[in-house]
């Protein structure tokens, strides 16, 4: 394959200079966090350190690969990564109650934030192939809820309803975008209403505590309304200026749980106050918008919808866990893209974005 | 060619125009309404929310790790742990901190306790960090803060383990104590330790501390707006640490610290077979029990400051002339060399002279002609005179270091001193001056540069009763887990091999036999039908040597200038028996060794067959005749 300079001239330094300056955020944010912690933890930040770097280079071999060749395996990709899936589910090891992850060598992989962008290409494939000019119809879209139901019913089992959650509304996000009609929307609907109450009953105990919790954080101070009330302890207590880096008593003190995992946006807030919130949220806001740039200036439809489920995913990841950690939301494990810590989540997050820089600097390039 | 997906020529992006713009309202809105909730959180309750952060009921609560037992050779505890209970307060638990403390001296006062809290730390420490404001209660006071929790904010108790030592002065230069881990030593510290650990701080305590330490625990706890701990939210299990055993024979040595009683000085007691420690006193002592976190500032000044040092280890750091105890090492060079004939007889008529020097034997009317064997019986100064005339003082300075003197003897216990054996050029690189051939003469009984502790003593006698062999003497006996699983086991460690044939050693051990057991002998005090006794008493100067004796009588008026009284002995002796035991005693400024020293030698001994006596009578199977 002939390599063309105009490559090399389009690349988006823009992407690469955000991402890398908000991991670097999350970096600083997780030294904080594990400071003074217990003996094991406290070298955290150094291996988060050593994911970007891993990260990084999936990262370089996302975006040299031309995406439309990427995505002519996208379904033999997906249906690696949904069988990795169920390898999870028969031999994977199990942490606090919920079996995520396999081991390979040394170190452990959650093939669950892998499945977030396989499902992507997939589905931009899916949407590419089937394009019919018109808003679809509910049987068409029968082949994509399907691609997404199999790895979010594996999902749901392992448990982690944070994940499978994502999944549905990153489904939901890129059917609006490829167009539906109007009455199949409101079956849909329907069909949603009718359901909920019957999946009430597959959640686990500790998922519903969660959910009757959000609606009233002083239900049960000591038991599930705990991580809430104490998040937003120490949110508010930031003040406008924050208490300082490493000042942070909350966390300091240890009590505020998940803290370098689902809560990190809490020593954040916590430290670095209003103020360091203020740049942070401008920050993803810019990574968002330029994402959705990229998807609208794409060559092709494909790396419209692939450029556009990428942003999507890092939107809803960002604006669910802030707003859990700000009890906006209910309590569900999603991590805050590039902040928590997370070896699989950041080393995906960081080949995504290769992904959109694929797009990016491909938007020039005529059909070969 | 392969089909690559994607239809340029159908894509317009236009078409998607408008759902992008509700995308991207959709996003402006949801992180406009996370900067809002942000806004309300930080900046309108933010006050409210820092005040309630300061006020967080959740602590980390370490879990102390129970300290490892010390056992001796029997399984004899002799250091355990007991609960004790401290008054812990946390300041930010009440609004008014002068308000509560005066409270719970009140309540004190009501119940006329006496109380001495600690105020000092309150200012150092952060306000959510508990302090401690008294040290192992009573029960009395206990009670009233138990009674009184509602009115005392932020005060709660903490029990803490606390070591007990049974064996209470008799052992603790050995045992030493625990205490507070020092800012000093935390910042060498390469365990993990934490402010307010306790740690080892002298003796076996300090010694073994790794293996005594255990790991601590942790536990998060909430507790309430009382103090009142609601629930345990997280627990890492501490794990205890390991027991020791000594080789120490607690009986043997309760035995020895009475015998010696109030008196400054030192016995040690060994087995000659394999080098193992069954008794190690020194006097005065201190009482370990009062370093469990109660010593009182005037107690410890007491005993810090006390000029007779009860702290210091007196068997391993106390520093004597040998006195006469050292003629064993002037004899074996003498014989070894070949220099005497074990009847070469010298006439003793009460003085040495050397130069336009006179030296003295401590028998002023003379011994008249002695061989070696009565020399070493009557202790006659001027025969061995004449021997360290003729060895000199490098050759004597080689045989005292085969006799493991002059060097550490090795022993499991910290601060041990090496004593100090002189020879020319020591004394030319130490003083910048000859060696004067009179010194020689004074080294010849033991006198001078010279100085040993109680446990090279030991050794060294016990070297001669087990036939040559010089152990590294031994007091740890094993390191085992809680459970009794063996960690460790300490094996007899031989150091070196004495020069000497047997058939000297023989001689020697003849002669120390005589001067317990023969008429005329200086320890015959100690002769006692059944268990046969080897030993030399001595007598060692503390001033130089006057040779006048009206001088020497005056400074006797002196106590602290009186001599030091010293025997050393093994037994049982005898055609086929074999030492198994080995005592030195010295009695700090308290006369002559025969009459002072060797009764305390004579009850050790006594004891040490006694027990060994009704112990075998125990085993013994009972009616063999029948």
């Amino acid at each position: 394959m002939k390599f063309d300079r105009r490559l090399i001239y389009h690349f988006d330094w823009t992407l690469l200079i955000l991402v890398l300056l908000i991991s670097f955020i999350g970096l600083v944010n997780i030294y904080s966090a594990g400071f003074r912690s217990f003996a094991g933890q406290e070298n955290l930040y150094i291996r988060q350190a050593q994911w970007i770097v891993l990260g990084l280079l999936f990262m370089g071999v996302a975006f040299s690969i031309d995406y439309r060749l990427i995505s002519h395996y996208a379904y033999i990709i997906l249906g690696v990564s949904v069988i990795l899936l169920l390898v999870v589910l028969l031999f994977g090891y199990a942490t606090r109650g919920s079996q995520r992850w396999i081991l390979m060598g040394g170190f452990s992989f959650q093939p669950s934030e892998l499945v977030k962008l396989t499902i992507i290409l997939a589905l931009a494939r899916y949407f590419d192939d089937h394009r019919s000019g018109t808003a679809y119809r509910l049987r068409e879209l029968l082949v994509p809820f399907l691609i997404v139901l199999i790895p979010f019913l594996f999902i749901i089992r392992q448990p982690d309803l944070g994940t499978a959650l994502i999944l549905l509304i990153l489904f939901v996000s890129m059917v609006f975008f490829a167009g539906i009609q109007w009455h199949s929307l409101l079956i849909s609907l329907a069909t949603a209403v009718v359901l909920l109450p019957l999946g009430w009953h597959f959640l686990r105990d500790y998922q519903k505590d969660r959910i009757l919790t959000f609606f009233n954080h002083e239900r049960d101070p000591l038991g599930t309304g705990y991580h809430i009330i104490q998040s937003m302890i120490a949110v508010g207590s930031g003040g406008i200026l924050g208490k300082g880096f490493l000042k942070g008593t909350q966390t300091q003190l240890k009590f505020l749980p998940e803290q370098q995992t689902d809560f990190v946006f809490s020593v954040f807030a916590e430290e670095w106050g209003f103020l360091g919130c203020l740049v942070l949220i401008v920050l993803f806001l810019t990574l968002i918008l330029w994402g959705l740039k990229i998807a609208v200036h794409s060559r092709d439809y494909l790396g419209t919808l692939i450029s556009f489920g990428i942003t999507m995913i890092i939107f809803w990841e960002v604006f669910i866990n802030i707003g859990m950690v700000l009890a906006v939301l209910p309590v569900v494990g999603i991590p805050l893209p590039f902040l928590s810590y997370g070896g699989s989540a950041m080393v995906v997050l960081l080949a995504a974005v290769g992904l959109l820089m694929n797009v990016s600097m491909r938007r020039f390039l005529l059909q070969p | 060619m392969a089909q690559i997906p994607g239809r340029l020529n159908e894509y317009d992006p236009g078409e998607f125009r408008a759902r992008f713009k509700i995308l991207l309202l959709i996003v402006l809105v949801a992180l406009s309404l996370l900067l809002i909730r942000l806004w309300y959180l930080q900046v309108i309750k933010g006050e409210e929310l820092r005040a309630r952060s300061e006020n967080n009921s959740v602590r980390l609560r370490k879990i102390k790790s129970a300290r490892g037992l010390i056992m001796d050779r029997n399984r004899q505890v002799l250091v355990d742990n007991q609960p004790s209970f401290d008054i812990l307060f946390i300041p930010n638990r009440t609004k008014d901190v002068r308000d509560v403390i005066s409270k719970l001296e009140r309540l004190y006062a009501e119940r006329s306790l006496q109380y001495d809290m600690d105020l000092t730390q309150l200012k150092r420490q952060a306000s959510f960090m508990p302090v401690k404001l008294e040290k192992a209660v009573t029960r009395e006071k206990l009670a009233v803060v138990e009674t009184h929790a509602l009115e005392l904010p932020g005060v709660m108790i903490d029990v803490v383990p606390v070591r007990k030592y049974f064996y209470g002065e008799s052992l603790a230069q050995i045992l030493g104590y625990i205490g507070e881990i020092s800012p000093e030593e935390l910042e060498h510290d390469t365990s993990g330790c934490f402010a307010g650990d306790l740690i080892g701080k002298f003796g076996i305590e300090k010694y073994l501390d790794p293996y005594l330490r255990g790991i601590n625990g942790a536990e998060q706890v909430e507790v309430n707006v009382v103090g009142k701990e609601v629930r345990v939210i997280g627990r890492i299990e501490p794990v205890a640490g390991y027991n020791v055993m000594l080789t120490i024979d607690a009986q043997l040595q309760k035995v020895a610290a009475d015998a010696l009683g109030n008196r400054a000085g030192a016995v040690a007691v060994m087995d000659p077979r394999d080098g193992a420690i069954l008794a190690l006193v020194s006097s005065p002592s201190f009482d370990p029990n009062l370093f469990n976190g109660r010593i009182s500032f005037h107690d410890w000044e007491r005993i810090a400051k006390d000029p007779e040092h009860p702290m210091e280890n007196r068997t391993i750091t106390g520093l004597y002339p040998p006195g006469s105890t050292y003629k064993l090492v002037v004899a074996a060079a003498a014989l070894q060399e070949d220099l005497i004939r074990p009847d070469t007889s010298i006439l003793c008529r009460g003085t040495f002279d050397l130069g336009n020097r006179t030296y003295r034997c401590w028998q002023k009317k003379g011994h008249g002609m002695v061989n070696l064997h009565r020399a070493i019986v009557e202790s006659c100064d001027v025969y061995f005179y004449n021997l360290g005339k003729m060895i000199g003082v490098d050759k004597l300075a080689w045989y005292a270091g085969q006799f493991g003197f002059g060097a550490p003897t090795g022993i499991d216990l910290p601060r041990e001193r090496a004593g100090l054996i002189p020879t020319k050029a020591w004394k030319l690189a130490k003083l910048k001056e000859p060696w004067q051939m009179g010194e020689t003469i004074s080294l010849a009984i033991g006198q001078g540069f010279n100085l040993v502790t109680p446990l090279q003593l030991v050794n060294a006698y016990s070297t001669l009763a087990n036939g040559g062999t010089l152990w590294r003497p031994r007091i740890i006996q094993r390191i085992e887990t809680q459970d009794g699983r063996v960690l460790r086991d300490f094996d007899p460690e031989i150091k070196g091999r004495l020069p000497l044939s047997e058939k000297n050693m023989e001689l020697l051990r003849q002669g120390f036999w005589g001067a317990v057991n023969e008429g005329g002998g200086t320890g015959y005090a100690l002769k006692r039908l059944g268990t046969d006794v080897c030993g030399k008493t001595g007598t060692a100067q503390v001033v130089g040597l006057p040779e006048d004796e009206r001088a020497r009588k005056m400074m006797r008026i002196s106590a602290q200038q009186r001599d030091h009284a010293l025997f050393v002995c093994f037994a049982p002796c005898g055609y086929d028996r074999r030492p198994e035991i080995a005592v030195a005693v010295i009695v700090e400024h308290a006369g002559h060794g025969g009459a002072v020293a060797a009764p305390i030698a004579r009850k050790v001994i006594d004891a040490y067959f006694e027990s060994k006596k009704t112990l075998v009578n125990k085993q013994s199977p009972v009616g063999i005749g029948s």
